[in-house]
């Protein structure tokens, strides 16, 4: 029996060594390469622009960086899914300008017309997932289709004027609110003490079952690494004018989508569905039912942007949700997602892509206006780290024979 | 083992079908396929290419439906839909692609759709660590306690997957295993862990049904009887004990019949 024990086990022990670097690549810190080259463009930047690394521009870069990755998080759902929603920026320009119109010409309160066009939002994007299923049209399609849709309406719903301007509606308060001093601190506080209790609730469980924690890589950490960048946040904005509500805003989505994707029966069929749709389908995982999910919560997301947005610009127009067609926005959504490591091919990314997509061309943006460089430029730059990105993360994989999931 | 067999057909069956009739549009599946499964035994299910094999599983498994026939648990009518109510009844499944996530880990995989879960005021929130004790408990029944729980399943040998597979099926202690080409990508010595294991499954008195093509050495030496399909329907049913390969590939491809029907 002993015998028998041992020869099948021996094959299986090499497998147990430790993980090269080519593998963590591909799993554990496959945020490093975005990281880099984001410190590449931070110090390049730094040497470029002596305003660059200032409290105010740096509050500045994250309050530019907010409405994209905001998009980006909630496109993210829809590309784990396998599927891609080309219509959020439409929703966003839709559902801003719907809120302003309920707003201004119907003298709604911004506490309903806002939860109004949110869920609109929420509404249209599943739509699109109920169409996909149902009638099994590519998403692509339907929801470049339905953009252009959303364009049409949202130009209908506009004034003669071509613009409702929101001062005064109290919308505007959502852009100009910045919280500061202890309010801060405080913010900070609960939100790493949240994250400390959903770390110890997990490690508690471990320990109860008698499974092996990792007290230091699994709790030390990542809570020392939250509170130093969430100190080093504050400390910045507080220097300035405070934390700006659309960060926060934005802070709170990044908590809330990355306890759905990575504690959540949710977040988990997501991935599943994204990499294998008949396995999780035999699996008993309602496919159709959790896409719907994923586009709802995109489509809501995108509206909560346009909201904000909105009160940026303190109005609403032809322009808002990118333009025709979705303009920048749309693109800069795709990209910002991608940059930070979603696949489009389904199943793959973590909620920080949302965040350092963004932050990507946000800094792009950014450095190049002080720069006093056009337009024309951030977008061949844009365009260019894009595809760097997605080169960057195949060149991995080919050159460490390890395939990313 | 023979006296044990020859009492079988006093029992329920486990799972009966009948005349099960099954179209993808124009192309006829299944013809009248029919299979009666009781505890304890091992049902090989063999045929060419083409023969409906997978098919009838998939419907058995409820990935699915049928257009005509009784499909019947316990003496009881199955009414399966969806591939969870085939679960529920205690049938599981081992599909012949696997039907895994390579983005998941092991523990994920043996889980899905079925996670241990929090209250749904915390969003349905996966108890990974007690998860992770199941199936550590799992795969070590199966002498695979050195698997790694956390890497992709994607970044596994076949045979680690094929494992994976196996140990999600018995995860949820069902009365019927179904296993859809389990050795075909593995090597002899894996494929014998593999017979053996499903063997030890049926001593404990489950139900076993094996679709496979390895006909000289896991479907003569390994099950207790063979149903053979060809186009749909079943043409033979031979007890395993009483019958040589080659008997059973003539079956396979008529050799015998159209001689019989010749004659
Ligand atoms: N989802 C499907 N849609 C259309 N036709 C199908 C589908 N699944 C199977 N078929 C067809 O049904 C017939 C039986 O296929 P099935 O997969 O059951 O054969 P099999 O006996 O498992 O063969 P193999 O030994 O190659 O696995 C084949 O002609 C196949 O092309
Ligand atoms: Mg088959």
């Amino acid at each position: 029996m002993t015998a028998l024990m041992t020869t099948l086990e021996a094959p299986a022990t090499p497998k147990l060594k430790r993980r090269t670097f080519g593998e963590l690549l591909t799993t554990d810190l496959r945020a490093l390469p975005v990281l880099v080259g984001l410190a590449f463009l931070w110090i390049f930047f730094t040497y470029q622009s002596e305003v660059f690394l200032t409290a105010r521009n740096l509050s500045n870069l994250l309050l530019q960086s907010t409405v994209v990755g905001i998009m980006a998080l909630g496109l993210m759902f829809v590309l784990l899914v396998k599927e891609i929603d080309l219509s959020l920026a439409a929703i966003n320009g839709v559902t801003a300008v719907l809120m302003a119109k309920l707003i201004v010409e119907f003298g709604f309160s911004p506490w309903l017309a806002i939860p109004l066009s949110i869920l609109l939002g929420a509404a249209i994007a599943s739509f699109s997932a109920r169409w996909v299923s149902f009638v099994g049209v590519p998403s692509f399609v339907v929801t470049l289709g339905l953009g252009l849709a959303l364009n049409g309406i949202q130009l209908l719903l506009l004034p003669p004027t071509a613009r409702y301007g929101l001062m005064g509606t109290g919308i505007e308060h959502i852009a100009q609110t910045y919280i500061t001093g202890l309010w801060s601190w405080t913010l900070v506080t609960i939100g790493i003490a949240l994250y400390a209790l959903l770390i110890f609730s997990n490690m508690h469980r471990r320990r109860q079952l008698g499974l092996p924690v990792a007290l230091l890589t699994s709790a030390i950490m990542p809570l020392l690494g939250a509170a130093l960048l969430g100190a080093i946040c504050v400390s910045i904005f507080n220097q300035h004018n405070g934390i700006p509500l659309p960060v926060l805003i934005f802070v709170v989505l990044l908590g809330l989508g990355g306890y759905l994707l990575k504690e959540t029966q949710f977040g988990l069929s997501l991935y599943a569905i994204g990499n294998n749709d008949e396995a999780a389908r035999r699996a008993g995982i309602k496919v159709p039912v959790i896409r719907m999910y994923a586009f709802a919560i995109a489509g809501g997301v995108a509206a909560i942007a346009g909201i904000i947005s909105a009160s940026r610009t303190l109005g609403v127009g032809v322009f808002s949700g990118g333009g025709v067609g979705g303009g920048t926005l749309l693109l800069e959504s795709i990209a910002a997602a991608v940059i930070g490591g979603v696949s489009l091919f389904g199943g793959r990314g973590a909620i920080y892509a949302a965040l350092l997509g963004a932050l990507v061309i946000g800094t792009v943006q950014n450095g190049l206006n002080l720069m006093g460089v056009e337009n024309e430029i951030r977008l061949i730059v844009t365009g260019v780290l894009l595809i760097v990105a997605v080169s960057i993360d195949k060149l991995i994989e080919k050159f460490t024979g390890q395939k990313s999931f | 083992m023979d006296m044990a067999s020859n009492n079988l057909d006093t029992r329920t069956p486990l799972i009966s079908m009948r005349n099960i009739r099954k179209s993808f549009g124009s192309l006829h599946a299944l013809q009248g396929a029919s299979i009666e499964v009781y505890p304890g035994e091992i049902v090989a299910l063999v045929g060419d290419n083409g023969a409906g094999k997978s098919t009838l599983v998939k419907v058995m498994a409820g990935v699915h439906s049928f257009d005509s026939g009784d499909y019947e648990i316990e003496g009881k009518p199955a009414n399966i839909k969806t591939p969870s109510d085939a679960n529920e009844r205690g049938i599981a499944t081992v599909y012949q692609d696997l039907a895994l996530c390579n983005n998941l880990d092991a523990v994920q995989n043996l889980f899905l759709g079925r996670e241990l879960t929090g209250s749904s005021w915390f969003g349905k929130r996966i108890n990974r660590a007690a998860c992770e004790v199941r199936a550590r408990e799992v795969l070590t029944k199966m002498r695979l306690g050195n698997l790694s729980l956390t890497r992709p399943v994607g970044a596994m040998s076949g045979g680690q997957r094929q494992n994976i597979a196996i140990a999600r099926s018995i995860l949820w202690q069902p009365k019927i295993v179904i296993l859809d080409e389990p050795t075909a990508a593995l090597s002899h010595s894996a494929a014998e862990q593999v017979s053996s294991l499903i063997r030890s499954l049926a001593d404990q008195g489950l139900g076993i049904v094996v679709v496979s093509h390895d006909i000289h050495h896991f479907v003569v030496n390994a099950t207790d009887r063979i149903e053979v399909m060809r186009l749909g329907a079943n043409v033979a049913s031979l007890k395993s004990m009483e019958v040589t390969g080659e008997m059973v590939v003539n079956a396979m491809v008529g050799g015998n019949e159209s001689v019989n029907l010749a004659g």
